[in-house]
């Protein structure tokens, strides 16, 4: 069974449009589960068991399930209760929600690796949690937890395939729909194959580049050694959970 | 519409025969995949140079691509070049491939953890090459990658409801089998979601009493 080119060509702008929503989606993901990642970890890290207990209660539950079912009851659930939305829409919402989880993960880690007596010295000289947090934690933390950040867009990637499941018509959807019209699972599964992975790869480029442009500018900044490596064991940890 | 508990109550015999096929497919694909994941990462210390490059290729590309489209490549596109599998073997084929790849990288980890001096302790004992592998450098390796290895298997059986999509009958096939004769996806999805919560959080919690166990045999 030779290849058939002529589907590239006839299909090919299908695909891409396709491309094109899966893109849309997961950048929206991302700009939605951060601010998400971001109360999470707050609401991990508190005190009071009124935020903390139901901050725990989502990350465990979101954590141990798989995304395929948390679309589902997302996507039956909101209907039961009135609530009618594209299907695109619930795609971006669950999306976003699976990540946040991850995000907060992450900005726990970036939190923690800020040294205490930063946040110490903010409180002693009168600001209260959310401003030392916000005024002396935060802009330290960002260039700790910005490269696994951006790594976890490639799992976001990844994960954006599955909405297919839901008939959003994102790139799996559309490579589903062009085998069903041309009954050639050969040209149109490696197309796409290659559209994920050449995005895949050119992110993951990205993280290397900004990666080692942090750390060259975070060199000036006195970080002790044991901090760094503290660090580091935390974002590992945080970064396996996913992949 | 109301929610309706007995649903839940009347699908949970058949959600939880379901999931004895999930943790099954798991399983499976869990230890074929620590095998494949073993393999990879003892041929990848050898250093020799083609071998690392298509290796380096296959981890990048399962990296790279979701694992949707990977089990549909083995599902439609494996029989397009002569290699036809049924739903479940496509299935596992799928699942250990894309598993095996983050197993060696956890593995390499693991690898690490084991000091130098023990290897040339051990070939200045004169050992031969494969006694070290088996006795010296991998039990260790693998003590020392069991939380991530244990994490790994969580993932695995999140992976597993994918292959529903290729008509692999597990606990998600089974839930949308069911809520597609009785029109009530709510009530038993929620019985497929607990179920599938307390598989992963009790494989994660046993993750600290296996390494308490071998820390105590390390010591």
């Amino acid at each position: 069974m030779g290849l058939d080119y002529t589907i590239f060509i006839d299909y090919g702008p299908k695909i891409l449009e396709g491309f094109r929503l899966t893109l849309i989606i997961v950048i929206c993901a991302i700009f939605l589960g951060l601010p998400m990642g971001v109360l999470l970890a707050i609401g991990r890290m508190s005190s009071k068991l009124y935020f903390r207990g139901p901050s725990v209660v989502v990350l465990e539950v979101i954590r141990n399930t798989p995304f395929m079912i948390q679309i589902f009851l997302l996507y039956y659930v909101l209907p039961f209760y009135g609530v009618r939305l594209p299907a695109m829409l619930v795609g971006i919402l669950a999306l976003a929600l699976f990540s946040s989880v991850y995000y907060a993960e992450i900005i726990r880690a970036g939190i923690a690796a800020v040294p205490r007596g930063q946040s110490e010295s903010a409180r002693a000289i009168g600001m209260s949690h959310s401003q030392s947090l916000r005024n002396v934690v935060f802009p330290q933390m960002w260039s700790i937890v910005l490269p696994p950040i951006a790594n976890q867009t490639l799992s976001s990637v990844k994960e954006s395939s599955i909405l297919a499941t839901i008939t959003v018509s994102e790139m799996t959807m559309s490579a589903l729909a062009v085998q069903g019209i041309t009954f050639r699972p050969f040209e149109v599964f490696i197309m796409i194959t290659l559209l994920y992975w050449l995005l895949n790869e050119s992110i993951a480029f990205g993280v290397r580049h900004l990666e080692k442009y942090l750390q060259t500018r975070r060199g000036h900044r006195a970080t002790t050694e044991r901090t760094a490596v503290e660090v580091e064991s935390s974002l590992e940890a945080a970064r396996r959970m996913t992949r | 519409m109301k929610f309706d508990f007995s649903y839940t109550v009347d699908a949970f015999p058949r959600l939880l025969e379901g999931a004895m096929i999930t943790v099954q497919v798991a399983f499976l694909s869990f230890v074929l995949s620590l095998i494949l994941g073993t393999v990879l990462t003892v041929l990848r210390s050898f250093k020799i140079k083609p071998i690392n490059i298509v290796i380096a290729i296959y981890i990048s590309f399962i990296r790279g691509t979701p694992v949707l489209i990977q089990i549909f490549l083995a599902y439609y596109v494996l029989p397009v070049v002569g290699i036809d599998l049924s739903a479940f073997a496509a299935g596992i084929l799928a699942v250990t491939l894309n598993s095996a790849a983050f197993m060696t990288e956890i593995l390499r980890g693991g690898l690490a953890s084991v000091p130098k001096s023990q290897l040339e302790a051990a070939h200045s004992l004169g050992l031969r090459t494969w006694i070290i592998w088996l006795k010296i450098v991998l039990p260790q390796a693998f003590i020392a990658s069991i939380p991530p290895l244990v994490n790994e298997f969580t993932l695995v059986v999140k992976t597993t409801p994918l292959l529903a999509m290729i008509t692999v009958v597990e606990l998600m096939r089974v839930s949308q089998q069911i809520f597609s004769s009785n029109y009530h996806p709510v009530e038993i999805l929620i019985g497929a979601f607990s179920i599938y919560f307390v598989i992963c959080f009790v494989i994660s919690r046993a993750s600290v009493v296996i390494e308490q166990r071998f820390s105590m045999r390390r010591a």
